[in-house]
């Protein structure tokens, strides 16, 4: 996926972690990576103003 | 040490709304005591201040200023009393509003009883639950017990002995809180 850029500072965004969340509801049993068994959500901090921002990791393929 | 830079910004969250609680003087020794060090931004968080509502859970409920100083924060301090062995359940709810505010940022916890645990058993439970939304708890709790006896009806501290105990804490919690910032910002996931 393409770097997150920080809407404070402009730069990028550094990619710090990913937590595996579970779906709130029928409406995000799609969204469930077959391979983790719930949704992975990114997490990026900017190196600048220490803001943070998050979203949605694409499904990963195989296993 | 002062870090150049931004300040840290260190919230004390109180993690109870009940009537004559005991914990309200405890969390503002903490926020007194953080204000004393450079670098370091606090205020006091009342979990009784947080509009949220009870027909309802999870990140659904977000409030929007909870929200905005969990996102600034780098540490939280936890201000937990022990309520039937156990912490309460309104923090618990508050908690669960938040998660992306959360990853890769301090926790400790100050544990609170009437009895002689200190609120041991509260934090107990609770540290999986701070491990579980993101938080990286330190090793270093402060356990305030016998709690109406520790501070006087102005709501001095009247046991100096907490001062120490509280220092090697937020020691403690400082060092993981620009550890984990640094991490944040510079140490990509591989």
């Amino acid at each position: 996926m393409t770097a997150m850029i920080c809407p404070e500072c402009g730069i990028e965004m550094n990619h710090h972690a990913e937590k595996l969340v579970y779906p709130s509801g029928p409406h995000e049993a799609s969204s469930v990576d077959p391979v983790l068994g719930g949704m992975i959500e990114e997490l990026h901090t900017c190196p600048g103003c220490g803001s943070g921002a998050s979203r949605r990791a694409e499904p990963t393929r195989g296993g | 040490m002062t870090e150049p830079g931004r300040a840290l910004f260190v919230p004390v969250l109180l993690g109870t709304v009940r009537q004559g609680r005991m914990s309200l003087p405890v969390a503002r020794l903490v926020v007194s005591e953080l204000s004393r060090r450079p670098g370091i931004e606090t205020e006091l968080i009342d979990l009784a201040r947080i509009p949220l509502p009870i027909d309802d859970a999870g990140q659904a409920i977000k409030d929007p200023t909870f929200s905005s100083q969990m996102s600034r924060a780098d540490a939280l301090v936890v201000v937990s009393p022990e309520y039937n062995h156990g912490y309460s359940g309104l923090l618990k709810h508050a908690l669960d509003s938040c998660l992306e505010e959360y990853i890769h940022k301090a926790v400790g916890v100050v544990g609170v009883s009437a009895g002689p645990y200190g609120g041991t058993r509260g934090i107990q439970d609770l540290l999986p639950v701070l491990r579980e939304l993101g938080l990286v708890a330190i090793f270093w709790d402060v356990n305030f017990s016998a709690v109406q006896s520790v501070f006087d009806e102005a709501g001095a501290l009247r046991d100096r002995a907490y001062l120490p105990r509280i220092d090697k804490f937020l020691k403690e919690l400082v060092w993981m809180a620009r550890t984990l910032r640094h991490g944040r910002e510079s140490i990509a996931l591989e």
